[in-house]
């Protein structure tokens, strides 16, 4: 605006193009279009939503459309009251927490040890065949996983068990996915199979961005493979643990890196471990879409998003108290 | 690379401790190995076999009972070919139409000139880490008049953020006068991006393509949600409730009887509620496992860009 005003004063300026802000907009027009399309369709499919949110405080009228979210009648924090007062609660509470907590204990720091494991590989060639192979699980759907799961894992004639059997461990099938009990341990442990070959890519990024002069350094100083690892590889890759580390706690109710909390709580729940395997995400969902309870399916799913700040947030100020590093 | 430098010198000293490494290391990535593929194997060996043979359980490496009827049964199901040309009709139209319009915004906000960038960028960060959550998100699809029709699998879907900023990495990486040229050549923006972006950002439209391709083809939320039409169902979908409904029935222990009863009466029909699953599984699995170890180099690098700048 500036330049405008500056070539508007000066007379003889008034025969060049100037470069003011309508001239610019005319000459990008079409440019602009692009990036309106974009805006629109934000505007449309992420901003009109999180206005949405407002229906977690009235009781929504669906018929009234979308202008609902203001018109239905206001009823303030009484889907949030219902909610903390339910005996369901407690339950869904605890298995969201501590399944997004064992995910962060074992799918986060596992493609770490994958990708240092890998990268001491010697033989080129079968290191990327297994690297290969590593990510095939991650562009397979959890409903072909639960398919896996079901065929290995059911206690009628599942491999697992029938293999046990076979061996003589046990005499009677472990039903691991029709027990409270083994809900979690699957959850975590299809997550690593799923996700650790995927997540390994970053690692192995970095690692291969790591100065080779270092290690011929340490060679020479007579430092072993593990000190090689411990001591280079290590702290060279720190930064990028770093900000995987943020992604992951970023999603850490959803079930971090791989998001999983929600489809495995909704495909493998069932009614014989539901009180292991039903999270937030999962419940929203059945009591929102499924019985049409919009306003309170909101305010559950507002108290997920408010309960993953505070543990951000929370983590954050641990890790900068044990560490003097965090996100922010 | 570190470990070519690693394999000349360890050729002359290698200690005692390098080779207990190295036995270890081989170990555990074979266990890796052999845990990643051998489900698969076995869905592929069962889809193979006779559905009540298969029953009795017991099938570890090859198949006993040799047939293609599991196959023969899936592609002349009433149910599963529809829904496979649904899959594959919003796979190809939901991922070409995706790819370009983020192509198209992700080219207009790399450019440094354009007017209101920031308050466009600021727009997508906003969006990518704040949601309004599924309830409100259904709301505004039945609004929209979405709800219930083939559209709800591709217009929803036609934007991504995420590779949004994996494209505008890619663009910012072409060289300017490029795009320069073509402009004094009288080419207006549409053509540039057509004719002179596409053709040279391949690796990352290949690497977009395959993102949104999986995406679409894995999706069974959008159809148990969105869609009440049988003939919108994908194979997807079909899949996820063939599945829970083993899972269900594994629970009472009814599949057992079921089969039993049904080889009873109908000695003619071999194949099970099992054995149809698994060759479902395998149709539903194999267009992925042969598209996308050819985009390996590609997507490793698209994964890279943008989990250090995104």
């Amino acid at each position: 605006m500036a330049r405008m005003n500056a070539t508007a004063k000066g007379g003889a300026a008034r025969k060049r193009p100037n470069n003011g802000i309508w001239f610019r907009l005319r000459q990008q027009w079409m440019l602009q279009v692009f990036a309106l399309m974009g805006v629109a369709f934000m505007i449309l499919f992420s901003y009109i939503p999180m206005v949405g949110i407002v229906l977690a405080f009235n009781n929504f009228k669906p018929k009234l459309g979308l202008a609902g979210f203001f018109t239905s009648p206001w009823v303030g924090f009484k889907w949030f009251r219902e909610f903390l007062f339910d005996r369901q609660f407690w339950p869904i509470f605890r298995n969201t927490i501590v399944l997004s907590l064992l995910k962060l204990a074992f799918s986060f720091p596992i493609p770490i040890l994958f990708a240092l494991t890998l990268n001491e590989m010697r033989m080129r060639k079968v290191k990327r065949v297994i690297q290969t192979v590593s990510y095939l699980p991650h562009f397979i759907s959890w409903v072909i996983v639960h398919g896996i799961l079901v065929s290995f894992l059911n206690s009628s004639n599942g491999v697992v068990n029938t293999a046990l059997k076979q061996l003589g461990l046990i005499d009677k099938s472990i039903p691991f996915l029709s027990s409270p009990d083994y809900f979690w341990g699957v959850a975590v442990i299809s997550d690593i199979w799923k996700e650790m070959g995927w997540w390994a890519i970053i690692f192995l990024a970095a690692i291969a961005g790591v100065d080779v002069t270092m290690y011929e350094a340490a060679i020479v100083d007579g430092a072993t493979r593990m000190q090689r690892i411990l001591h280079i590889t290590l702290p060279a890759i720190r930064p990028t643990i770093m900000v995987v580390l943020i992604m992951s706690l970023g999603n850490l109710l959803g079930g971090g890196l791989g998001g999983s909390n929600f489809e495995q709580a909704y495909l493998l729940g069932n009614s014989s471990n539901y009180a292991k395997s039903e999270v937030l995400q999962a419940y929203t969902l059945r009591v929102g879409l499924e019985n049409g309870r919009f306003s309170y399916a909101a305010a559950v799913s507002l108290m997920q998003s408010l309960i993953s700040v505070f543990l951000v947030v929370t983590s954050n100020f641990v890790s900068v108290k044990l560490t003097d590093s965090g996100l922010f | 690379m570190p470990d070519t430098f690693l394999k000349r010198k360890n050729r002359i000293r290698r200690t005692a401790e390098d080779n207990v490494i190295s036995v270890i290391i081989f170990v555990v990535m074979a266990l890796v190995f052999i845990l990643t593929v051998y489900p698969f194997y076995y869905c592929f060996i069962l889809s193979f076999n006779e559905g009540i043979n298969a029953s009795i359980g017991g099938i570890y490496f090859w198949p006993r009972k040799f047939t293609l009827e599991n196959y023969e049964q899936v592609f002349s199901n009433k149910q599963l070919i529809p829904a496979f040309g649904v899959s594959v009709m919003r796979t190809i139209v939901g991922t070409l139409l995706s790819v370009t319009f983020t192509g198209m915004v992700a080219f207009a906000v790399s450019h440094k000139y354009l007017i209101g960038r920031t308050l466009y960028t600021n727009m997508m960060i906003v969006a990518m880490y704040f949601g309004g959550g599924m309830i409100p998100y259904f709301i505004l699809i039945k609004n929209l008049g979405l709800y219930n029709t083939f559209w709800v699998y591709i217009i929803p879907a036609l934007f991504s953020i995420w590779n949004c900023i994996l494209m505008m990495n890619f663009f910012r990486s072409i060289p300017d006068a490029l795009e320069e040229s073509a402009r004094i050549d009288g080419a207006n923006d549409l053509v540039i991006f057509f004719r002179i972006i596409v053709p040279v950002s391949m690796p990352i439209i290949a690497t977009i393509m395959l993102f949104n391709g999986v995406g679409h083809w894995n999706d069974w939320y959008t159809t148990a949600f969105y869609t009440r039409d049988k003939g919108l169902r994908t194979a997807s979908f079909i899949l996820k409730e063939l599945i829970s409904k083993a899972n269900l029935t594994s629970i009472t222990g009814a599949d057992n009887t079921s089969t039993a009863a049904r080889a009873a009466d109908a000695a003619a029909q071999n194949y099970t509620a099992e054995s149809l699953r698994m060759a479902t599984m395998i149709v539903v699995v194999v267009p992925i496992i042969c598209v996308y170890p050819f985009l390996q180099k590609y997507f490793v690098k698209g994964v890279m860009v943008g989990s250090i700048k995104g």
